[in-house]
């Protein structure tokens, strides 16, 4: 077993006994007739102030903090932990109370697109890998306008050959709003084919109307289509990838500004 | 040139680029060339020996310089790597023989950084980019050449660190003389080695340097000149590496001495095989094919090779081509497995594998008569070596191949980045930042092979061929771990090392002051550039700061050695 499996073993192994222990606490607790919601409440207040410090690692990344990959998995398996403990803490999944209502919708919005940006980092890499290509982000518009241009030229140049203007024509009812801007990002995202479907649609729908050296260019034409596909399945995976976290982190920022009232609340009615 | 014909079969007829067309010096003057044939040293050797087409006056003319050193000048610094060696016309020059400072160098000699100054970087980097405190640049003893003939390419970029107090330094540290009629250099020209000492001029010196093609040349023409510097190397060097070699180190001193007498010195490919390396990359090709044979397969072992500097693949042939087993570095040795089942069975054992230069490879080799009387009667049978593929795919190798093909195997720390697990969130990119005053010393792009990708990011190489001309060693190898870095104080930006680098990882980049401002040179009014690269944050705590802050260690700092791709680290 290599050392990264290793270490997520252990950081579930302690996970479990974590919770383990808290169980046994609150059995204890409940059984001589206390009240466990402090002791579960602070524990996860603490559990969730820990997951939230992960950003203040990357930021602090000149630190010798420890591995950002060590904080991530921390951070995964805390994630799971702190749902547990919270279930722990209300008795239920779903608390009574206004306020409550609030926290709990919060809570689970976060752990909810924590763990959708957990799975989408496991799935999207190899998606864009078995493109074939590797394009920086901020480059695209770049690599489009570039495409774009070419697509132009090509069509130009054999309507200037042939002396026919269909593929001009076609260029102009169709791919204009195909090279205009990334297009199926939606389709990119949940991994639909739909994007290499419709090109291959419209160059059939075309090719019926040319001659061999037409459809000449419109195989050169489609070749950069498909490229602009495959930037166009980057340009989606990759701003869902840059955008979960505006997601997760405001909601985890509301998440603990409302937890920290609750434990204030909590803690003068307790008083 | 003359164009033919008016289609696109058109062809244009050129003179074929000969070796001469870029001398070494284009101010050498038949005047300078006859000078230098009358030295003792020039005169002894035998013009007569050398061929039509490469006389002794063309390598004078075209392979070496005339140099003025003034006093004090650092004329070569230990660890540097020179193409060229140099002979003393006049002056006095002293070497170091003992410990210095190596302030002296110009070199960078920042320490680790305290927590304090770690962490403040997170407030203290600038927002604008390559800001430069400015006060820094007078602290180095750095000139310009003054008054002396030089290289004219390089003449409005020549500057160079200096002694200040010769005086003091002679007296404090220990040095040797070294006068007229002096040649140094050539062992680490020929043997691309690093420098082994610091030499610097104590009086106003004159220098012959000969770039490494000349001396090639007349260490190849020149029965005597060839004997001398062989000698030398044997004398000083040889016999050290043989000991240091674990065949070799039970040997008796008389034994040693006699494997060293026989040893013989060979060399394969262009010394300088970055520059064709680039072309050819520029043109779009790869690094493959056209690598010059050491030894092929199934021929007869008559020798141990031993590299001693540079690359080698060692291939076995597979259908139609050569199926990559291993490539070897310095310290690597090939044929013995070979040479010990053939005396073992008393008969000759062909190779199992073939060796190719890599670029360009130094090697020993060690006659096989010479290891059956000295060696092999005492040693163990040596491990079978890695012919057999056994259950290896072709997909297993292919990351090795590719590596080799882009000579990536150069590489001691290139950032390998497995873009399955890569998310190109750019926290490496951003942690780079932080630790290098908020400018990022790589790019998170770079070349491909299916899912991995080398970045652009220094890869601290092996045989480090941007540190090849830098004029005032502001690129070197730090004293600790041995990576190269960049001494920005005493850098001038002439961009020969960004030129070199065979993989475009260094950049040259305009600078600012302390408050922003562009600065520019006041004579040219163009503006101030200093070249940058990836340090392996040695400064900082905690080792590089990129693979730290990836949070799915996509991103590793690798060694491509079968070895490293092995033990299951990537």
């Amino acid at each position: 077993m290599d050392l990264a499996r290793t270490r997520l073993l252990v950081i579930w192994l302690a996970a479990g006994i974590i919770f383990d222990l808290l169980l046994v606490v609150d059995r204890n607790i409940r059984v001589n007739l206390g009240s466990t919601g402090e002791m579960t409440g602070y524990w996860l207040f603490g559990v969730m102030v820990f997951l939230a410090l992960f950003h203040l690692r990357k930021r602090l990344s000149m630190l010798p903090l420890g591995g950002a990959a060590v904080w991530l998995n921390l951070h995964a398996v805390g994630g799971v932990l702190v749902l547990l403990i919270y279930w722990l803490h209300t008795g239920s999944l779903w608390p009574n109370g206004i306020y409550e209502y609030g926290l709990a919708v919060l809570f689970y919005l976060t752990a909810l697109s924590g763990i959708v940006g957990y799975f989408i980092q496991r799935v999207y890499p190899r998606m864009m890998t078995q493109t074939g290509i590797e394009v920086i982000y901020e480059r695209i518009p770049a690599h489009l306008s570039d495409l774009r241009e070419e697509a132009k030229r090509l069509v130009v140049e054999c309507c200037d050959r042939t002396r026919v203007d269909t593929l001009g024509r076609y260029y102009l009812n169709t791919l204009d709003w195909y090279f205009r801007r990334p297009r199926f990002g939606f389709n990119h995202v949940v991994g639909s084919q739909r994007s290499r479907q419709w090109l291959r649609q419209q160059d059939a729908y075309v090719r019926h109307y040319l001659n061999d050296e037409e459809k000449a260019y419109l195989d050169r034409l489609t070749k950069i289509a498909r490229q602009k596909d495959k930037i166009d399945l980057h340009y989606a995976l990759q701003s869902v990838m840059k955008r979960w976290l505006l997601v997760h982190i405001p909601l985890t920022a509301a998440l603990m500004t409302l937890a920290l009232w609750h434990l204030l609340v909590a803690n003068v009615y307790a008083l | 040139m003359r164009e033919l014909g008016d289609n696109s079969e058109a062809v244009a007829h050129l003179t074929r680029p000969q070796r001469w067309d870029s001398p070494f010096d284009p101010e050498m003057t038949d005047g300078d060339v006859s000078t230098l044939l009358e030295r003792p040293e020039i005169a002894s050797i035998d013009a007569t020996a050398f061929p039509g087409h490469t006389p002794l006056e063309g390598i004078l003319s075209n392979d070496t310089s005339i140099v003025k050193f003034s006093a004090g000048d650092i004329v070569v610094r230990e660890g540097d790597y020179g193409n060229s060696a140099f002979l003393i016309l006049s002056g006095d020059l002293r070497v170091f023989t003992g410990d210095y400072p190596h302030s002296l160098l110009g070199r960078d000699t920042a320490g680790k950084k305290g927590f304090f100054e770690t962490i403040s970087q997170s407030w203290t980097n600038s927002s604008i980019a390559e800001i430069r405190n400015t006060e820094r640049y007078g602290r180095q003893s750095l000139r310009a050449e003054q008054g002396h003939t030089s290289r004219a390419s390089q003449r409005d970029t020549q500057s160079r660190v200096y002694i200040r107090d010769i005086p003091l330094i002679l007296d404090k540290y220990r040095t040797t003389k070294m006068s007229d009629g002096g040649l140094f250099g050539e062992l680490a020209a020929m043997g691309r080695i690093p420098r082994t000492t610091t030499i610097f001029a104590e009086t106003d010196a004159t220098l012959l340097e000969i770039r490494w093609q000349g001396l090639r040349e007349i260490r190849r023409f020149d029965e005597g000149f060839r004997r001398a510097i062989d000698t030398r190397y044997r004398e000083n060097a040889l016999r050290i590496h043989l000991r240091e070699t674990g065949l070799f180190s039970a040997l008796d001193d008389e034994a040693l001495g006699k494997v060293a007498d026989a040893t013989l010195f060979e060399t394969y490919g262009a010394f300088d095989w970055n520059v064709s390396y680039q072309r050819i990359r520029a043109a779009g090709g790869s690094g493959a094919g056209n690598e010059p044979a050491i030894a092929r397969q199934g021929e007869y072992a008559d020798g141990l090779l031993m590299i001693r500097a540079g690359f080698a693949r060692m291939a076995v042939d597979y259908g139609n081509g050569q199926r990559t087993l291993a490539y070897l570095r310095a310290g690597d040795t090939f044929g013995l497995e070979e040479l010990y089942a053939g005396w073992k069975a008393g008969s000759s054992v062909g190779l199992r594998s073939s060796l190719t230069a890599l670029g360009y490879v130094d090697a020993l080799r060690v006659p096989a008569n010479i290891l059956e009387e000295f060696v092999l009667p005492n040693l163990a049978a040596p491990p079978p070596g890695i012919h057999n593929q056994g259950s290896r795919t072709l997909a297993d190798d292919a990351l090795l191949e590719w590596a080799i093909e882009e000579r990536f195997i150069n590489a001691t720390k290139s950032m390998l980045i497995d873009l399955n697990l890569c998310v190109r969130c750019d926290d490496c990119v951003r942690a780079c930042g932080s630790t290098h005053g908020g400018n990022p010393r790589f790019i998170r792009h770079g070349r491909t092979f299916d899912h991995w990708m080398v970045a652009n990011a220094c890869m601290h190489c092996t045989d480090p061929v941007c540190m090849i001309g830098c004029p005032t060693g502001a690129i070197h190898r730090s004293r600790v771990g041995g990576i190269v870095v960049i001494n920005d104080d005493t850098c001038i930006g002439c961009s020969t090392c960004a030129s070199s680098c065979p993989y475009n990882n260094i950049r040259m980049v305009e600078i600012r002051g302390a408050n922003g401002v562009a600065l520019v040179d006041s004579d040219t009014n163009r503006p101030i550039v200093k070249a940058t690269k990836c340090d392996l944050c040695h400064t900082n705590p905690g080792g590089p700061a990129c693979v730290r802050a990836c949070p799915h260690e996509a991103l590793k700092r690798v060694d491509f050695q079968r070895e490293s791709l092995e033990e299951g680290s990537l």
